[in-house]
């Protein structure tokens, strides 16, 4: 597959502070390609310097085939960036917003395709004050497209909404994919970046600690299988059997309800049989998510 | 570029905020001090009772009415008069007792003036009383003056106070809207990040800043053409000059003051602090360089100083203009203070003001 994007030992430094740390990685074709971490890990700033919006300290940029930081302009013509948490004029209404926005490219694509593609068209001729945050937010990638762009840029496109609004956005942003396009977004989702992406790369304090493919960056965790299980009166002697074969974890203070972390799946089928001899209330059996790791990696939990 | 000076242009007469600043707020201006000192101008009403049947009376009486400095109002009762300045609703009364003026059999010598202290027009009244009687006490005494004085305008031009403030209005106009619009718009642009997104565009920013002048400086002219037609059409302002000589002066000004608009979005990161930054400078110009009054009454070392404030040359440059029909480089002093601010402030907004934050 044809690299889209290739950033090689790309560095930031705002003065004594390293927001960047030699991030290395490529984009494919096609691919949606996730970047996550907590707020203030460098996502926001490495992918203001591919979008040409920051100047590397050091490292070197390759958007399509060309150097960012040389030529600027012919790759801003063939790219589409959603920024975070950015407002449109307020006086313009959606369609009058998306044919000033197409007019600064050489190619442009149908205000009201675009505003189809999201069921905006009715309000075409509204301004944006009207509009509810998830459609805002929905309008906001529509308007990175109007130049037909190769590879689009989101940046935290989900912070924010309702858990319905997010859902709708996913089905966007699989549809943009579907049209042949080469995705990069940033999240603090896991579970958003686990839905969606095909790679991810986590970062913490301006590194990458780790990137995969999404699945086997789960399978990478240290316990990539999990027991939770609800039950009042389980004796101590069950848990040290338990033990045995996994760490065991009370959930959040509530004391009946217990979690198995599992190294394998062997451990797990005999933690399984156990468990099932005492025949607890309630029985989930799962696999490790990209939160668990990540809070394996970074020592620290989301939002923390 | 086009596409961005129409949507510039659409979005200045959808935003009712800067509207107010372009129009409606010079156009008070230029309403309130019309209806003041424009046509019909007077200080006040009076009442005046006239007791007297004599001559001298009505001629005292007739001579109130053609001087048109005052709204005449006739009353019968001394004291309905004294309650009516109390409730401020007349700022004088003029009482000519009975038998006042008349001659030749003991008559009464006396025209008295009740006033208001808190109304300025007693000392024109008692000017036009007194001029009246002094000159009825010659013709009695059949004396003649000996000592006069000779009024000698240094043009044949009617000029009034009104005229004087339009030009001082036309300014006001142009830099409120200018500072405070550009300023405030931008900053809010950038706090929006509007100013990131376009740099995410290939646009150019000077594509982008040209737009907003450009725009800008329409809305000026519209501004320009607006006040002069009210302040000529409503209120009969006196303009000397040509108005294609005007109107290219004060859009001159407003390309300095948009540059000061520029200066205050660099310095500002929110709309809010541009708001308080651009009124900071404009508020305290709109008195100091004399938009109402003539500043050479200030005392002097004030005055030293504020001679050179932005909009004080522009103000005597457009009264030059507009009162004297002169050129507008009469005085070299003024087109060399203008311009030279007008470098200053282009150099530090084009230092200084980025759409990007790198």
């Amino acid at each position: 597959m044809a690299k889209v994007i290739s950033v090689k030992n790309l560095t930031k430094k705002y003065g004594s502070l390293i927001a960047v740390n030699s991030v290395s990685f490529d984009v494919e074709r096609g691919e949606i390609f996730g970047l996550l971490g907590e707020n203030g890990a460098g996502k926001t700033t490495t992918l203001e310097m591919i979008e040409g919006l920051r100047k590397p300290t050091s490292g070197e940029i390759a958007v399509l085939d060309c150097d960012i930081v040389k030529h600027r302009d012919a790759v801003k013509e063939r790219i589409g960036v959603q920024l975070q948490s950015s407002a449109y004029y307020q006086f313009l209404t959606l369609k009058e917003i998306l044919d000033l926005f197409a007019s600064f490219y050489l190619k442009h694509v149908s205000a009201i395709e675009l505003l189809k593609m999201v069921e905006l068209e009715s309000k075409a001729k509204s301004l944006i004050g009207s509009l509810s945050g998830g459609q805002k937010q929905r309008f906001s990638i529509i308007a990175s497209l109007v130049n037909d762009p190769e590879v689009v840029f989101l940046d935290e496109p989900t912070t924010g909404l309702d858990p319905i609004a997010r859902r709708n956005l996913w089905d966007l942003i699989t549809e943009i994919k579907n049209k042949g396009k080469t995705i990069i977004l940033t999240t603090h989702y896991m579970e958003e970046a686990e839905i969606l992406c095909d790679r991810v790369a986590i970062m913490d304090s301006g590194k990458i600690l780790v990137m995969d493919e999404t699945y086997k960056l789960i399978k990478k965790a240290e316990f990539p299988f999990s027991i939770s299980f609800i039950d009042k009166k389980l004796a101590q002697k069950v848990i040290d059997e338990l033990k045995q074969f996994s760490e065991v974890e009370n959930v959040f203070g509530k004391e009946s309800k217990y979690t198995l972390k599992i190294k394998n799946q062997k451990n797990m089928n005999e933690a399984l049989k156990i468990i099932q001899s005492i025949n607890p209330e309630s029985l989930t059996v799962g696999r490790a998510t990209l939160e668990d790791l990540f809070i394996e990696l970074t020592g620290k939990s989301i939002g923390e | 570029m086009w596409k961005l000076f129409a949507s510039d242009l659409k979005m200045l007469a959808r935003n009712r905020q800067s509207l107010f600043w372009v129009l409606f707020f010079p156009l008070m201006f230029t309403f309130i001090f019309g209806l003041f000192f424009g046509k019909n101008t007077n200080l006040g009403t009076i009442a005046v009772i006239n007791k007297s049947d004599s001559q001298i009376a009505t001629g005292l009486v007739s001579a109130l009415n053609q001087s048109n400095i005052f709204k005449i109002q006739s009353e019968d009762n001394l004291n309905t008069a004294r309650d009516e300045i109390k409730k401020s609703t007349i700022s004088a009364v003029v009482y000519i007792p009975s038998k006042f003026g008349n001659l030749p059999v003991d008559p009464a010598k006396q025209v008295e003036i009740i006033y208001d202290p808190g109304s300025q027009l007693y000392s024109s009244l008692s000017g036009v009383v007194g001029q009246y009687l002094t000159a009825v006490n010659y013709q009695i005494q059949n004396s003649k003056p000996i000592f006069s004085t000779v009024l000698e305008p240094v043009n044949n031009r009617k000029l009034t106070y009104f005229d004087f403030v339009l030009a001082g209005v036309l300014g006001l106009a142009i830099m409120n809207s200018s500072i405070i619009g550009i300023g405030v718009n931008l900053a809010k642009y950038r706090e929006d990040k509007i100013l990131k997104r376009i740099t995410t565009t290939p646009v150019k920013s000077w594509k982008f800043i040209l737009a907003e002048v450009l725009s800008r400086l329409v809305v000026n002219f519209l501004q320009i053409v607006i006040i002069l037609l009210v302040g000529k059409y409503l209120f009969d302002a006196h303009i000397y000059g040509n108005v294609f000589i005007i109107v290219p002066v004060a859009l001159v000004g407003a390309f300095l003051f948009q540059s000061i608009g520029f200066i205050v979005a660099s310095f500002s990161k929110t709309a809010d602090a541009a708001q308080g930054m651009a009124q900071a400078i404009a508020i305290p110009m709109m008195f100091l360089a004399g938009v109402f009054f003539p500043i050479d009454s200030l005392p002097k070392w004030l005055y030293t100083a504020v001679q050179y404030l932005p909009l004080a040359p522009l103000l005597r440059i457009l009264r030059g203009v507009m009162l004297d029909g002169s050129s507008p480089f009469l005085v070299p002093k003024n087109s060399i203070i203008l311009v030279s601010w007008i470098i200053v402030a282009l150099l530090i907004s084009i230092y200084k003001f980025k759409l990007s934050d790198e």
